[in-house]
């Protein structure tokens, strides 16, 4: 065997340089092979392994915490559940079993509500968890930040506004939304402040997500919201619009009417889209003057609103537009002019009454 | 002798030297993959999709889903389609002049009449051939089906622009399975985007051969027993783990799969929408997309999401698989031909400078390098010029890289989606991997090769047919 291998050594030393490189690296690449092949059965028995582990704990925890909000009566702890909370802290300190302990509080603090869930928050003081939490908001990881962010949101920490806020700016975008989102949450309308600092744009995704949280908060005072509607940052006169909308805001009419000549034309339609949801009948006048030296998509806009809005008196000008180029708008012209019925659909049907208007060909009609 | 001796040096060295740059652009772009890989799933640990979810202001999305002779499985895969979670969006059935009864299924099943619809006729397509249908049950009121004459997938595709109403688009296979929540997940990257103009998103493809599927729903994923599936498995794995990621972090992605693809439809009918004269519709309304605005000089993003979203069969004969190869390859060729203009064009940035030159090098020629590749080392094997010693150094280098390549893709699936977490699973996998560069690649070579052919001189095919097992009864 030695031999064998003293032979095939020499053989190596005499063969040309491109042959040596092939060697070694197939050598190198099988060992690799090999070891990836170890590496991978171990990861997967690793996986399984953790996905036991962390059901057993979980388990083990839900059990000690149902122990502990049973335990004892209202005012006092009682020595079973001290020795739970000193038994908990102590889990708390290694890493997964602290994700694990978050998550079975979690998981029962949304399940109910009133005395028990005021226990768990209790809990989560006593444990130490919050220390935890708060240290990491001066990490410089942005992901641990992040972490800590949402599992102050979710216990409803309210004590460390202060020393979030100063991250509003933070340069990482999922740093500053979980900001956003501790606010809203937990300060509903008045968590907004943070529209007057933001340095960077709100994402679509970052305001639906806002919006939809605060849509869970019903007859709350609703802040003035005219300051944003004026904002140099055109996400935060976007996320007002949308606002406004939702909340039916009709006394920031002059705000809106402003910013039909705002610079962004996506602003300038959203405004206009507006017009009709509030009913800002003054504005019509103010559009119908020069519609269109404004962007396709505003004269869009604007037909849709007149859809709605149209006077008797502004039938002859909606007339002259019966055979626009624009597909929307021509619908729109014999919509106002009631030529054709369209439902939310947008099946359609033809009416009758007005003879003299030839109707456009382009109309499918599939009957 | 010596002129003999110097066209066997050139050779030899431009073979080698292609095979060079092919290694090290696959060991940059894993690299690159692995690093973006681990960056998004950090980033979307945070993300919560639940508030899209139920939002009344997220964005419209038309799914619009070509069908042809889909009688077998359509009514399923509809009732798949218009399951998902997504709040805002239509599905919209293109049947495309098919010949079955797959509209009377369809009317059949969801209680459809015909309407009178409004569509607004932007970009040419065969006309109506039945019309258009919707549903009476409220149940269905998602639901659109349009019955048109033949114009092939791209046409109908292009029908679904016109009659779309909405925002986004997404253009999907029929047969595919998309997950409940796939739409949250690939409108993000439009909704996230403050910076850039997210004008489409792809998706991770998987396949669904053999996995347990019920009403529309994926329950159980399992491995197939054929090789070639496998194979197929392990391929589109290190295309969309290791490939696409990568190019997605450079801003480069040349093709979404037409299986499921997200546009923003105001930029796809400015386009022009599906080119109806292409096999690769899917890969050149990108390129347009990409041409268009890199000529308009905007801040744009093609996004990817690597998550895996939509599930789909595999060709499970090498007829089928070979036919659905060679139209790839057509679609390539035609596409590259097409926008010629943008290759190596320093005006298109890094799609003229890095995209097009690699799929131009490592997709369009590298088969035909290969094969003539095998030429030569057939006359040199002839003519006795083979140092059997180099060649076989080489072939098993090449073949261990490939192996490796491979192992690591099942390493990053495990380490990311876990997929294939059941027992056994894992050494299939495996197995797969050190078969494949044998038994699958050949095929894949020969499939590429007749492409080229069929491209230059058999001009009257088109797509082949693909022959469904259906896979809701697995």
């Amino acid at each position: 065997m030695l031999e064998f291998f003293q032979n095939s050594i020499d053989s190596l030393s005499s063969m040309h340089i491109i042959i040596k490189i092939c060697i070694y690296l197939s050598l190198v690449l099988a060992s690799t092979i090999f070891l990836s092949l170890i590496y991978l059965k171990n990861l997967r028995d690793r996986l399984k392994i953790k996905r036991r582990i962390e059901a057993t704990y979980q388990k083990k925890y839900e059990s000690d915490l149902i122990e502990y909000l049973y335990a004892g009566d209202d005012e006092t702890e009682n020595e079973q559940q001290q020795k739970i909370v000193i038994y908990l802290k102590k889990c708390a300190a290694n890493r997964l079993k602290r994700k694990i302990i978050i998550g079975t509080f979690l998981k029962l603090k949304n399940d109910v509500s009133g005395e028990t869930a005021d226990a768990i928050q209790k809990l989560y003081y006593q444990t130490g968890l919050i220390e935890s939490a708060t240290s990491k908001l001066k990490s410089k990881k942005w992901d641990v930040v992040a972490k800590a962010i949402r599992e102050l949101t979710q216990f409803e920490i309210k004590e460390t506004h202060d020393e979030i806020i100063k991250l509003v700016n933070h340069p990482k975008k999922q740093v500053r939304f979980e900001i956003q989102k501790y606010l809203v949450q937990l300060f509903r309308f008045e968590g907004l402040e943070f529209l007057n600092i933001i340095e960077n744009e709100l994402s679509e995704w970052d305001q639906i997500q806002l919006l939809e949280i605060l849509n869970k908060f019903k007859n709350l005072q609703l802040p003035d919201m005219s300051d944003w509607l004026r904002s140099k940052n055109d996400s935060v006169v976007s996320f007002t619009l949308k606002l406004v909308r939702i909340h039916n805001q009709f006394g920031v009419k002059d705000e809106i009417i402003a910013l039909f000549n705002h610079s962004n034309p996506e602003i300038r339609v959203e405004a206009i889209n507006l017009v009709n949801h509030l009913g800002i009948y003054e504005a019509v006048a103010i559009l119908k003057t020069g519609v269109f030296e404004r962007t396709l998509e505003e004269q869009i806009a604007f037909f849709k609103m007149m859809e709605e809005m149209s006077m008797p008196d502004d039938i002859e000008f909606i007339k002259e537009h019966m055979n626009h180029k624009n597909f929307y708008i021509r619908i729109s012209v014999m919509k106002i002019m009631n030529l054709i019925t369209v439902g939310d659909d947008n099946t359609f049907t033809i009416n009758n009454i007005a003879e003299e208007y030839q109707i456009n060909t382009n109309l499918t009609k599939a009957s | 002798m010596n002129i003999t001796s110097t066209i066997i040096d050139s050779l030899d060295f431009i073979f080698f030297g292609f095979a060079i740059a092919a290694v090290t652009s696959y060991i940059i772009l894993a690299i690159i993959s692995a690093f973006e890989t681990v960056n998004y799933m950090k980033k979307n640990s945070f993300v919560n999709y639940t508030e899209i979810l139920s939002s009344s202001i997220s964005p419209s999305i038309s799914i619009i889903a070509p069908a042809y002779n889909e009688s077998l499985n359509i009514v399923e895969n509809v009732r798949s389609l218009l399951s998902n979670h997504y709040v805002n969006y239509d599905v919209i059935i293109i049947n495309d002049g098919s010949k079955d009864d797959s509209l009377e299924k369809l009317i059949a099943a969801y209680d459809l009449v015909k309407v009178d619809y409004l569509i607004n006729n932007q970009l040419p397509t065969k006309p109506l051939r039945q019309g258009v249908f919707k549903s009476t049950n409220p149940a269905f009121e998602k639901l659109i089906v349009v019955d048109k004459e033949n114009g092939g997938k791209a046409d109908a595709l292009n029908f679904g622009l016109n009659i779309s109403t909405n925002k986004y688009v997404a253009c999907i296979d029929v047969d595919c399975l998309l997950l409940e929540d796939s739409l949250q997940k690939m409108i993000k990257p439009f909704l996230e985007s403050t910076d850039e103009k997210v004008i489409a998103a792809g998706g991770v493809i998987r396949i669904a051969n053999s996995c347990k599927i019920k009403d529309g729903k994926l329950l159980d994923i399992n491995l197939p027993k054929s090789s070639i599936v496998k194979a197929q498995i392990l391929e589109y794995l290190r295309a969309f783990l290791l490939g696409r990621m990568a190019w997605s972090k450079l801003n480069g992605l040349l093709v979404i799969s037409g299986a499921f693809g997200l546009f923003d439809k105001k930029i796809a009918l400015e386009v022009g929408g599906y080119d109806t004269k292409t096999v690769g519709e899917d890969m050149e309304i990108i390129v347009r997309m990409r041409r268009y605005m890199e000529e308009k000089k905007a801040k744009y993003r093609v996004a990817y999401i690597p998550d895996p979203l939509c599930w789909t069969e595999a060709p499970d004969s090498y007829k089928i698989f070979i036919s659905q190869r060679n139209r790839w390859t057509r679609g390539t060729i035609e596409t590259l031909k097409k926008h010629k203009k943008i290759g190596f064009n320093p005006e298109y940035k890094a799609l003229g400078m890095v995209s097009y030159p690699y799929w131009f090098l490592f997709e369009r020629v590298a088969p035909i390098m290969e094969i003539l590749g095998l030429i030569y080392f057939l006359i040199l094997i002839f003519n006795g010029f083979v140092v059997w010693i180099y060649a076989i150094s080489f072939l098993v280098l090449a073949y261990l890289f490939n192996v490796l390549f491979s192992i690591i893709t099942i390493i990053t699936e495990e380490l990311t989606y876990h997929q294939y977490s059941k027992k056994g699973m894992g050494w299939q996998l495996i197995k797969t991997a050190f078969t494949e560069p044998i038994l699958n690649h050949p095929v894949v070579l020969y499939a590429a090769i007749k492409g080229n052919f069929d491209y230059y001189f058999n001009k009257k095919i088109k797509w082949g047919e693909m022959t469904r097992k259906g896979m809701s009864s697995n």
